[in-house]
């Protein structure tokens, strides 16, 4: 990873756990309603896909996308506003935190039924395979999506077809409530691969290097015409499913110990280690991203709410207008 | 046989007997008796019959779209032949040979394809789920017994079909990922008869073997030659064995070739080529069972057509007892879903009650 990428990798999970812990903060002041749910631990796998994507690509992403959202290049004050509900959101404020979509930058949307953003990036593969681009699709799936149906007919078409998707399993160890373990018949998920004749690779989502290089790979593959790659993340979520989890289903010892892998501090040690950021610097880098949250935060609070003549508007396709 | 030993991914089917009936094995020790191998070709003969006669009174007229398993039989007779009577059968649509082999009376299965509900009560058989025409549902509710055989603590096994079609649809997933998680004794049975419908194999799936669906639970998997009756019958065994032991479930992709249409509403004349279907003509099941009973000088085929004969006379009587069952009523519609219809459901009764009421009194045009 060049240094660019590095710095690039570094601010987008910055910016992904500031935005996720502003969003858990607004929601407990009740100015940020409905629920939320965080992927703070996650940021490395949302912030080295994204880096490697061009706007062109395309992602499906799940009920934990605000991550996504940013890696692939949303703004976190359109973001903010979206998930407040708000009219200047990137889906006029109608998505809120589950259902962020931002085309223009290849988002094709955030997905809240579990799997169900899995056969939209073969959809958008297929496009680009029949259009004779050099275009990829990423969807992005939890660990306990890997058991739904949805997952199995996608991964079995998308190799028949040999479309240029990349299959990402963020497995953080819990679907809700329920440990990976007792619900999924193998240890590895990217075990499932070899059901559909491609590769499979267990990576830890918690390291951007090793990220990096899986998704190098699945990516020149796709565009090379070889089809598929199911990759499995391993990774864990800090905070409760949702906003409202009384987490009863693990314990506090097993949450503290994964907070010693937080993939953001691993990323400021090695660019010490490395030379590439001061700890002045990386000081510095968390004061500017501050200031973009607290921005993000101004902005979606003083943006207007929808007006509800408009509550029908985009239901159903009125032409162009 | 070690079912677990077995690589999913080897795409030479587990095989016993060559296309000409001679054992291909080196060091093979015949594990059925020779009476065992002789009653099995029987009861292969039989199926034959059986579907060659329904295919017949389809064309007649006097029973309704039937799906026809010739060239499938050895996979069907073995699967239903390894049971204990206290064992589950979940099929699918097409071995009769067996639901045969577990009880099904010939008249029940002639009354369903005539439109009788009632006779997926199969009340010959003991232990035995309805036919099951959606395709790949069927897989969730064998993981479902298998659950309830270990839940109450039963030695039994439930044995299902599903086709190769079958294995792409998500309930397959579903229900084997489950299986698999409760370690419950669920033998699943592949029959891949190289079209789904109309679509090849080929285009189904990206992997080698359909047993390599396996890899993705942690299972045993194996491929088998379907069409040879011996390596099934191993096969079965070995996997029945392994999940009654309570190891879990097991795949099992039988080799096969549907030699007549999907259904008798299908042409395969439209999908699959002459030169195809000629090339699997000498891998047929009886023919290479017969072969192998007679090389062993335990057979003399000169006594087929006698009992041809008996067989058609038998299966012929039991069709005219269903085509002298009462005709379906509407009542039968609505009966066997709920033991008190709801009222959403007595109303369209009625109204199609009525329907038919003012129809009947309408002068013929």
């Amino acid at each position: 990873m060049d240094k660019q990428t590095i710095l690039q990798v570094y601010e987008t999970m910055l910016t992904i756990r500031k935005f996720e812990e502003k969003a858990l903060h607004l929601f407990e002041e009740n100015k940020l309603r409905g629920s939320v749910h965080l992927s703070i631990g996650q940021e490395a796998v949302a912030a080295v896909v994204g880096a490697y994507l061009r706007d062109k690509d395309y992602i499906t992403s799940t009920h934990r996308g605000h991550g996504h959202a940013i890696a692939k290049g949303a703004r976190p004050d359109k973001a903010m506003a979206e998930l407040m509900g708000r009219e200047t959101g990137y889906c006029g404020g109608r998505g809120g935190s589950m259902h962020i979509a931002d085309v223009e930058k290849g988002n094709l949307g955030a997905n809240a039924i579990v799997g169900g953003g899995i056969p939209h990036a073969n959809g958008a593969a297929l496009s680009a395979q029949l259009r004779g681009t050099d275009q990829v699709a990423v969807s992005f799936f939890g660990d306990g999506a890997a058991n739904e149906g949805i997952f199995h007919e996608t991964l079995n078409i998308a190799s028949i077809w040999k479309l240029p998707v990349i299959f990402i399993c963020e497995n953080n160890q819990y679907g809700m409530t329920t440990a990976v373990d007792s619900v999924t018949s193998v240890k590895d998920i990217a075990v499932r691969a070899a059901g559909y004749d491609m590769p499979g690779e267990v990576v830890d989502g918690n390291d951007v290097f090793a990220m990096e290089k899986a998704v190098k790979k699945a990516i020149k593959r796709a565009q090379d015409g070889e089809g598929p790659t199911l990759i499995e993340a391993k990774t864990y979520r800090w905070k409760g499913h949702w906003t409202g989890d009384p987490e009863v289903y693990r314990t506090r010892d097993e949450v503290e110990e994964w907070k010693t892998k937080c993939p953001i501090k691993r990323l400021e040690k090695h660019m010490q280690d490395k030379k590439i950021l001061s700890l002045e610097q990386i000081e510095a880098t968390h004061t500017k991203i501050d200031k973009l949250i607290d921005e993000a935060e101004e902005f979606a609070l003083s943006s207007p709410d929808p007006d509800p003549a408009t509550v029908l508007d985009n239901v159903y396709y009125e032409g162009d207008k | 046989m070690d079912i677990a030993a077995y690589d999913p991914l080897n795409e030479t089917p587990y095989q016993i007997l060559d296309a000409q009936g001679k054992v291909i094995l080196d060091h093979w020790e015949q594990s059925l008796s020779d009476s065992e191998l002789i009653e099995a070709f029987k009861n292969m003969l039989f199926v034959r019959q059986f579907d060659t006669m329904a295919i017949s009174y389809q064309r007649q007229g006097r029973m309704y779209t039937y799906p026809p398993n010739l060239g499938q039989e050895a996979l069907s007779v073995a699967s239903g032949s390894v049971l204990q009577k206290t064992d589950w059968m979940v099929p699918s649509v097409r071995e009769m040979g067996a639901w045969y082999m577990k009880g099904v009376s010939l008249k029940e299965l002639f009354l369903y394809y005539r439109g009788h509900e009632i006779a997926q009560r199969f009340e010959q058989a003991n232990r035995i789920m309805p036919i099951t025409v959606p395709i790949a549902s069927q897989i969730p509710h064998a993981a479902g017994v298998g659950y309830g055989i270990k839940f109450h603590g039963e030695k039994a096994v439930v044995l299902t079909f599903i086709g190769d079609g079958g294995t792409s649809e998500g309930d397959f997933h579903e229900a084997l990922n489950f299986a698999a998680v409760w370690k419950v004794p669920l033998i699943t049975v592949i029959q891949n008869n190289h079209y789904a419908i109309s679509l090849p194999v080929h285009k189904q799936t990206a992997s080698k073997t359909l047993a390599a669906k396996s890899l993705s639970y942690g299972m045993p998997g194996i491929r088998v030659d379907g069409n040879d009756y011996i390596a099934m019958h191993e096969v079965l065994s070995g996997s029945i064995d392994y999940a009654r032991q309570g190891n879990g479930p097991v795949l099992i992709e039988a080799l096969t070739y549907r030699r007549g249409a999907h259904t008798t509403s299908d042409d395969p004349k439209k999908y699959r080529t002459q030169e195809e279907e000629q090339e699997w003509e000498p891998k047929d099941p009886v023919n290479r069972l017969r072969s192998f009973l007679v090389h062993k000088n335990i057979w003399n085929p000169d006594e087929e057509a006698e009992l041809i004969e008996g067989y058609r006379k038998e299966i012929d009587t039991q069709f005219l007892e269903a085509e002298q069952y009462p005709p379906h009523s509407l009542d039968d519609v609505f009966a066997y879903m709920f033991s008190e219809l709801p009222p959403e459901l007595e109303a369209q009764k009625q109204e199609y009650q009525d329907y038919l009421n003012a129809t009947a009194q309408e002068p013929q045009k």
